[in-house]
């Protein structure tokens, strides 16, 4: 139950009497013809669970895009009601106006619609419609709150999209349909056709021309149906913040997890564009999502889809698990992209032991999001704005320890055949783009 | 000085212990002088009041008091509500209140209260006074002037026949009601009965002073008012025995109705606590993802190795990150020996291998304080910046 503004108004009216007749016993009949008026107030209020609530599924947008949550609100009843209906939606949801008043006669019903315009990744719930029914005199309402589920789901942005086109391009120079042909090394044979001034005069087809009257060369074409798995990793490694270009302020960062699906988002529609099949997996300790990508049209739509709602985990990843996620794609040879951080204690306790297992079968690569704060840090001491305090000295001493582990673990890696692609948040999407063009220039997949 | 001092001193030492200081002669004259002024002047206290018992002035009553006491009228004089509460009042005593601006409802209840059937007469008691003893009296103003005797005109009051007595003085007090001395406006001198028993009200202040006490029958009234009994207690109430809630209250002065439409504003204030007091649903949470910064361990690290002082463990770091650095941009093996860079970098600069070696050889010992660690992450700093930049 709740009361409006009009009873301290109502009971305010009681100076005018007190005026009229000054004693203490006015007040109190006042205060008693006031409440006796909410109490019948309240005895005529209809019940708010007679209200009959029901909501329409937002769905799916991708992160900064508006959205609108319906919700449909019956009055089944035969009395006229008076209702204050507030949609609640977790605060990352971005619900703009929220609150309706609606007065609905029997057995009508009324759509209303709460803009929402996420503002974190993922599935965003609703958290419960509450309905104040007021009473005819608008003195008294009863409040229920009532779970309607409902979510909407904001897909990671996909920042990286401007790469793409340029990615594409060079993937066309590999392919024959390019103006100026490139002969690939480790590239199939595609077809024969005439000479044209620009053709590397590598390519041309000796035997094949000396049958015809004029010069053919030979075109190329990358090979294609190759398996592409992409692993993210969840765990407590993804969750660190990283600026995303060395210098920023690291509130303005992101998680690792962002980086690594943004550069796998980047690498899954360059892959599907160039024909390759595509495996996604992401877990910790356990598989969180597991898709084949075969055959699909928007492939980073589809990724996004089972991005949306992976969140890091403070646990350790097991990779016996995600391994074994991977050999459960199929034994054919593919590119197996290890989105993880090159956290030496992570990967010398977590990942060494199965590589093996990995590399055995197919060309790993392990893309990691590296942090550019620990390059400032070791280099404080050469920065002529940074007060050399003993502080600065021992972090720089700690960052350096740091960075040698890693090269040293990514020498370790890169004994055992991985290839380790370590930049930036920003520039880890089109390194590891350039990579898979590498390898696919070189026949390597 | 040294020599001679000590045979001096015993003698001089004996001199001062046998005559004091002057100073000392003059504080104790002056205390004494302070204690026999204060002794002499305890009984020449002055009581300048309008008909005090002690006052000589034209304006005191002391005349009054003194024929009361040389009729062989038991006269105590008392001047706070605490002696008078100490004072034994008979049955059958006056006591006479002058000075009563002092007097407030508290200690004019504790008076009548302590007194008990005694008479109580109060001279020229003010407006704000009588009203406290009966909301219907007032007091208005009399000037009758000088030769302008009032007649008593009245019956015996309270067992005293003033009848054919006379009253001059030069301005008094006259209430509402009946009584004795009536002007036009009311009579000088009346009595009140409430549910304390009988107040006998005088307002005629001037007539007990020593000035005007002589004038036609003025004496004769006061002797007969206050001489009527053994005992007199003249009270000269003292202002600052009032209780705090005597003071002339706010509520007085303002209406009536303000009160309850106080508390009718105060409940519609909690009216509007109680509106307002209630959201609409409850606040909605957010599930809030783990932010960790991903430098933080790096950090900790850093914290640490401070901590245990292990500078030797930072020299070794930050010489190993030169030397790699180093190897790098001389193009050397990344995994070149230190005597190998350290030749190569000093080769390079053209510098002695020696200073060189001592920024970069692990060998030497470590820094023995933080500064010197600080300045050896600054000299190889400065290292690299100089083979890169040569």
């Amino acid at each position: 139950m709740t009361i409006s503004g009009r009873v301290p108004l109502l009971l305010l009216l009681g100076v005018a009497a007190v005026v009229l007749r000054p004693s203490g016993s006015t007040v109190l009949l006042w205060l008693l013809g006031v409440l006796l008026l909410a109490g019948l107030d309240l005895l005529l209020t209809p019940s708010p669970g007679t209200i009959g609530l029901s909501r329409r599924p937002p769905g799916t947008v991708r992160l900064g895009d508006p959205a609108a949550s319906v919700l449909v609100v019956a009055n089944p009843g035969p009395r006229r009601v008076h209702l204050q209906v507030r949609d609640a939606w977790q605060p990352s949801a971005g619900a703009g106006s929220n609150r309706f008043r609606l007065h609905l006669r029997g057995g009508d019903q009324r759509r209303v619609t709460t803009p929402l315009l996420p503002r974190r990744r993922g599935d965003l719930r609703a958290a419960g419609v509450t309905v104040r029914s007021w009473g005819p005199l608008g003195l008294v309402a009863r409040q229920r709150t009532y779970a309607v589920p409902g979510s909407v789901r904001a897909l990671p942005p996909f920042d990286s999209r401007k790469h793409l086109p340029s990615r594409l391009a060079r993937l066309r120079e590999l392919d024959g349909r390019a103006a100026v042909r490139v002969r690939g090394q480790g590239t199939e044979f595609d077809s024969l056709r005439e000479y044209v001034r620009g053709d590397d005069v590598r390519s041309i087809d000796w035997r094949a021309s000396a049958r015809q009257s004029h010069v053919v060369v030979r075109t190329w074409q990358p090979e294609r149906d190759r398996r592409v798995v992409l692993v993210l990793d969840t765990s407590r490694t993804s969750a660190g913040r990283v600026a995303r270009v060395a210098g920023e302020d690291e509130t303005d960062g992101m998680p690792r997890l962002d980086a690594a699906m943004d550069a796998a988002l980047l690498l899954g529609a360059l892959a599907s564009r160039a024909g390759d099949r595509i495996d996604f997996a992401a877990g910790d300790r356990r598989v969180r999502a597991r898709q084949r990508l075969h055959g699909v049209r928007d492939v980073a739509a589809r990724l996004q889809e089972q991005m949306a709602d992976l969140d890091p985990t403070l646990v350790e990843a097991d990779w016996d698990v995600l391994a074994g996620a991977v050999q459960g794609f199929g034994r054919q040879r593919a590119l197996v992209v290890l989105l993880t951080a090159l956290e030496p204690s992570a990967i010398a306790d977590g990942l060494l032991p199965v590589l093996p297992a990995l590399t055995r079968h197919h060309r790993v690569v392990l893309a990691s999001v590296r942090d550019p704060e620990l390059t400032r840090l070791a280099e404080a001491a050469a920065d002529p704005d940074v007060v050399p305090t003993a502080d600065t000295a021992y972090d720089a001493a700690a960052a350096a320890q740091e960075l040698h582990r890693r090269d040293r673990m990514r020498e370790v890696l890169q004994r055992l055949g991985v290839d380790v692609v370590d930049t930036d948040a920003d520039t880890l999407p089109p390194a590891l783009a350039d990579h898979y063009l590498a390898l696919k220039a070189q026949g390597l997949l | 000085m040294s020599a001679p001092a000590p045979t001096l001193a015993p003698p001089a030492a004996g001199a001062r212990r046998r005559r004091p200081p002057a100073w000392v002669a003059v504080t104790v004259a002056v205390v004494l002088a302070l204690v026999v002024g204060a002794w002499l002047s305890r009984d020449s206290e002055e009581f300048p009041g309008l008909a005090d018992p002690r006052n000589p002035s034209p304006d005191g009553a002391q005349a009054l008091a003194k024929v009361l006491a040389d009729q062989g009228v038991e006269v105590t004089i008392v001047r706070s509500a605490d002696a008078l509460d100490d004072t034994d009042v008979r049955r059958r005593a006056t006591v006479v209140v002058t000075a009563t601006d002092g007097l407030t409802r508290s200690t004019l209840e504790r008076l009548r209260r302590h007194v008990g059937p005694a008479r109580v007469v109060l001279v020229e008691p003010s407006y704000a006074l009588v009203q406290e003893i009966d909301a219907d009296l007032t007091t208005l103003p009399v000037r009758p002037g000088t030769g302008h005797a009032i007649e008593a005109d009245c019956g015996p009051l309270t067992g005293i026949d003033l009848a054919g007595l006379r009253l001059e003085v030069d301005g008094a007090t006259a209430y509402n009601g009946t009584g004795c001395f009536t002007r036009e406006l009311g009579p000088v001198l009346r009595t009140v009965r409430d549910d304390d028993g009988e107040l006998v009200l005088l307002g005629a202040a001037q007539a007990l002073t020593n000035d005007q006490i002589t004038r036609a029958d003025n004496a004769a009234i006061a002797l007969r008012l206050l001489g009527h009994d053994q005992q007199l207690v003249w009270y000269v109430p003292d202002p600052a025995d009032a209780a705090p809630g005597d003071a002339v209250t706010l509520g007085s002065l303002l209406p009536d109705w303000l009160v309850p439409a106080l508390w009718t504003v105060l409940l519609a204030g909690i009216g509007l606590v109680l509106w307002r007091f209630r959201r609409l649903g409850p606040l909605s949470t957010e599930p809030l993802p783990v932010v960790v910064r991903a430098v933080e361990t790096t950090r900790s690290r850093g914290r640490m190795y401070r901590r245990s002082g292990d500078r030797a463990h930072a020299a070794h770091a930050l010489r190993r990150a030169a030397r790699t650095d180093l190897a790098g941009l001389l193009r050397l093996d990344r995994r070149a020996a230190p005597a190998a860079v350290v030749e190569a970098t000093a080769r390079h600069l053209g510098a002695p291998v020696e200073s060189v070696a001592a920024l970069l050889d692990d060998d030497r010992p470590p820094p023995a304080n933080d500064q010197e660690l600080v300045r050896l992450a600054q000299d190889l700093a400065r290292l690299r910046r100089e083979v890169r930049r040569a």
